[in-house]
C-alpha cells in the first residue's frame, strides 16, 4: 500500500507513523542519536564509532554504486586505503598550509580522479556486470600490491603511522583533534554531509537514472540518456566519498597497512551492505556501522566462529532476502500497515 | 642463449600450471554462464585436503584423487542445494559462490587452522636438460596439465556428452526442447569444475606453501586467463589467456620484482579486456 494514500485515508495517526518510519524520519533520528552520544558515553566507544562511520561512509558509497546503477564493485577498499596513505603521506609532507586539508582535498581528486579514469575507460567499452566485479577485484590487488612493495614510501608490511590532524583557522587559532570527542565531531558532520549529499542525488533526477540505467540500460540509451556518462559519474563519486572516508580513517586510526585495500576488506564492504539492504543509503550507513562494531566485538568473543557467521549471513540474505534487512522491514511495515487496513 | 631457453621452458610450465589452476572456472564459466567466485577456495580446499591426506600416511597419487573427489562432492551439494535455483541470474551466483568462498575459507581455518602447511614433494629432484635444469615434478604436472586439456578437447568436441554439452552452450532452450536434460547437464559441469579446481589445488599444493588464502591469487589470475583467452574458445582460450598472464609475468620479472610484474600483467589484462571485451582468441 503506497504511504501517501494511506496518510490520506487514515489522517494524522498515519502521518505521524510515516514520518517516523521513513528514510527521512530515521536518518534524523540516526544522526541525532550518533550527536549526543559523545555527551553520554566515553572511553572506548566513543574512541572507536568515528572509525565504523567512516566504514559506514565507505558502505554510502557502495550503495550508490550497487543499490543505485546496479554497478558492483569489489574495489571499494582501495579507494579508501588510498586515502588513508594519501593523508599518511601529506601528514609527513612539510607544507606552509595545513597538510591535513590538503591531504582531504587530494583524496576527494584522487578517489574521483582515478575511478573517472577507470570507469570511463571501461564503461565506454560496454564493461559491465560480472567483468567490472572482476576488474574491481584486480584493482584492490593492485592497490595492496603496489602498498606492500613501494616500501621506502608506504612503509610496506609494516604499515604507516600517521599523526591526528589538527583543525586550523588561519591566523585565528588552531584546535588540536587528540581528544577522541574532539574527532567524533569532525568525523559526524563529514559522514552526514555525505549521506545528505548523497540522498539528495539519489532523489534528483541523476538518482532516477541511474535506476533507469539498473533497470533497463538500452531503454535509457533509447531515451536520450548516456549511460557511460551517468555511470562514470556515479562511480566518481563513489571513488571520491570512500578516499576522503579513508582519509579521514588514516588521520583517526594514526596508521594504516596495505590489508585496507586488499581484496578481504572490500568484499567485506559488499558484505555489510548486502547485509543491511543495498537500495538505501541509510541502511548501508548503519550496516557499516553495526556491522562492523559487531564483527569487531563478535571476533573478540568467538574470532574463529564469527566470520563463518557472517558469511552464512552473507548467503542467506543473497538467496532470501535480495533487499537486506532494509527490504525485508519495509516489507514487515507493509505488511503491518495492511493489517491495521483491515481491521 | 640459455636464459633464452629457460625462460621459454620457464613460461611454458607457469602457462601450463595456471591453465590447470583456471580450467574448472573456464569450463564452469564458459558451459553454463556461472562466475565460480568460490573457485579460489575450492582450490584451496584440495590443497588442504591433499595436505591432511598425505600427512595421514596416504600414497600421494591417492591423496590427491581423494581430494579432488570430495571438493568435487561439495560442488555437487552446493549446486544441488543453492546454485541450480539461480542459473537465471548471473549476478546472484557470482554473490553465492562469493558467499561460499568465505564460508569454506572460514571452515579451512578451523578445520585445518591458520599456519603455513607444506606438502612434501613427491619428486623433489630435477631433470637435467644439459643446458638447463628443469624442476621435476613441475614439469610432469605441465604435462599433466597439457594431457587433461586435450582430454577435455577430446570429450567436448568427439563424444556425445560434448555434443549436448555445445548445444546447451549455443541455445539452451532449444537443447531443452529437443529433449535434453538441461538441469542433469548443468549439474554435470559445475561437478566436474568443482573436481577439476580441487585436482588443481591438490597438485599444485606441493609447489608453495598452503594458507587459508592460496586459492586468491589464483582466483584472479585465473578470471584474467579465461577472460583474455576468450570465452569462446574454453581450452584454446584458457592456454592462450594463462600464456599472456603467466607467461607475461615470468618475462616481466626478469626486469623487476616480481610484485610489481603482476601489477603490470593486471594492468594489461585490464586494457585487453576493455579493447576486446570478448578475448584474444574468439569463435571462428
Amino acid at each position: 500500500m503506497n504511504p501517501i494514500r494511506l496518510q490520506a485515508r487514515f489522517g494524522l495517526f498515519f502521518v505521524k507513523r510515516t514520518v517516523l518510519i521513513s528514510e527521512n524520519g530515521l536518518a534524523v533520528l540516526a544522526f541525532a542519536v550518533l550527536a549526543v552520544l559523545p555527551l553520554l558515553l566515553s572511553g572506548y566507544v566513543i574512541y572507536v564509532l568515528p572509525q565504523y562511520m567512516l566504514f559506514g561512509m565507505m558502505a554510502m558509497s557502495l550503495s550508490l554504486l550497487w543499490g543505485f546503477a546496479g554497478i558492483l564493485s569489489f574495489g571499494q577498499a582501495a579507494f579508501f586505503s588510498l586515502g588513508a596513505y594519501t593523508m599518511g603521506l601529506a601528514m609527513r609532507a612539510s607544507m606552509p598550509v595545513n597538510p591535513a586539508y590538503v591531504a582531504l582535498l587530494l583524496s576527494l581528486v584522487i578517489g574521483a580522479g582515478i575511478a573517472t579514469v577507470v570507469g570511463y575507460f571501461l564503461f565506454s567499452a560496454g564493461v559491465r556486470d560480472a567483468y567490472f566485479v572482476i576488474v574491481t577485484l584486480a584493482l584492490s590487488i593492485i592497490v595492496e600490491q603496489i602498498t606492500v612493495s613501494q616500501s621506502e614510501i608506504t612503509g610496506g608490511w609494516n604499515g604507516m603511522f600517521i599523526n591526528r590532524m589538527a583543525l586550523t583557522f588561519g591566523n585565528l587559532g588552531r584546535f588540536d583533534l587528540s581528544q577522541d570527542a574532539a574527532i567524533y565531531y569532525v568525523v559526524l558532520p563529514a559522514a552526514l554531509l555525505s549521506y545528505v549529499t548523497l540522498r539528495w542525488l539519489t532523489l534528483a533526477k541523476f538518482g532516477k537514472v541511474l535506476i533507469g540505467i539498473r533497470e533497463n540500460e538500452e531503454r535509457m540509451v533509447s531515451l536520450g540518456f548516456n549511460p557511460t556518462f551517468y555511470k562514470t559519474i556515479a562511480f566518481a563519486l563513489s571513488g571520491a566519498i570512500a578516499c576522503f572516508a579513508g582519509a579521514l580513517y588514516g588521520t583517526h586510526a594514526n596508521f594504516v597497512a596495505p590489508s585496507l585495500g586488499g581484496v578481504l576488506f572490500s568484499t567485506e564492504v559488499v558484505v555489510w551492505v548486502a547485509i543491511a539492504g543495498r537500495s538505501s543509503l541509510l541502511a548501508s550507513l548503519l550496516g557499516g556501522i553495526v556491522v562492523s562494531s559487531l564483527s569487531n566485538y563478535l571476533s573478540a568473543i568467538t574470532p574463529r566462529y564469527w566470520q563463518l557467521v557472517e558469511g552464512l549471513i552473507f548467503v542467506a540474505v543473497i538467496v532470501y532476502f535480495k533487499g537486506g534487512a532494509a527490504s525485508a522491514l519495509s516489507r514487515f511495515r507493509t505488511a503491518q500497515a495492511d493489517g491495521t487496513q483491515h481491521e | 642463449m640459455s636464459l633464452v631457453i629457460s625462460v621459454v621452458l620457464d613460461s611454458a610450465l607457469i602457462t601450463f600450471i595456471l591453465a590447470l589452476a583456471a580450467l574448472g572456472l573456464a569450463i564452469i564459466f564458459g558451459m553454463i554462464g556461472v562466475i565460480n567466485m568460490g573457485h579460489g577456495a575450492m582450490l584451496t580446499l584440495g590443497a588442504y585436503l591433499t595436505w591432511w591426506t598425505t600427512s595421514a600416511g596416504i600414497p600421494f597419487v591417492l591423496a590427491v584423487l581423494i581430494a579432488a573427489g570430495i571438493v568435487g562432492v561439495i560442488g555437487l551439494a552446493f549446486e544441488h542445494f543453492i546454485i541450480r535455483h539461480f542459473y537465471d541470474n548471473p549476478y546472484e551466483t557470482l554473490l553465492i559462490t562469493w558467499g561460499f568462498f568465505l564460508v569454506t575459507t572460514e571452515l579451512i581455518k578451523i578445520i585445518f587452522g591458520t599456519d603455513l602447511r607444506n606438502v612434501s614433494n613427491p619428486l623433489p629432484h630435477a631433470i637435467n636438460l644439459g643446458i638447463i635444469e628443469l624442476p621435476a615434478y613441475r614439469s610432469l604436472i605441465a604435462l599433466f596439465s597439457l594431457l587433461l586439456i586435450a582430454t577435455m578437447g577430446m570429450l567436448l568436441y568427439r563424444t556425445s556428452i560434448g555434443i549436448k554439452i555445445r548445444a546447451l552452450m549455443q541455445n539452451r532452450e532449444m537443447a531443452s526442447l529437443l529433449g535434453l536434460n538441461v538441469g542433469a547437464m548443468y549439474k554435470l559441469v559445475f561437478v566436474t569444475g568443482s573436481f577439476l579446481a580441487g585436482l588443481a589445488g591438490a597438485l599444485i599444493s606441493p609447489m608453495l606453501s598452503v594458507d587459508p588464502y592460496i586459492g586468491n591469487i589464483f582466483l584472479v589470475r585465473s578470471f584474467f586467463a579465461v577472460i583474455v583467452g576468450g570465452l569462446g574458445q574454453i581450452l584454446g582460450g584458457t592456454v592462450v589467456g594463462s600464456f599472456l598472464i603467466g607467461g607475461s609475468e615470468t618475462i616481466f620479472a626478469l626486469f623487476s620484482t616480481q610484485v610489481f610484474s603482476q601489477t603490470i600483467v593486471f594492468a594489461l589484462a585490464i586494457i585487453v579486456l576493455r579493447f576486446r571485451p570478448s578475448g584474444i582468441v574468439t569463435t571462428r
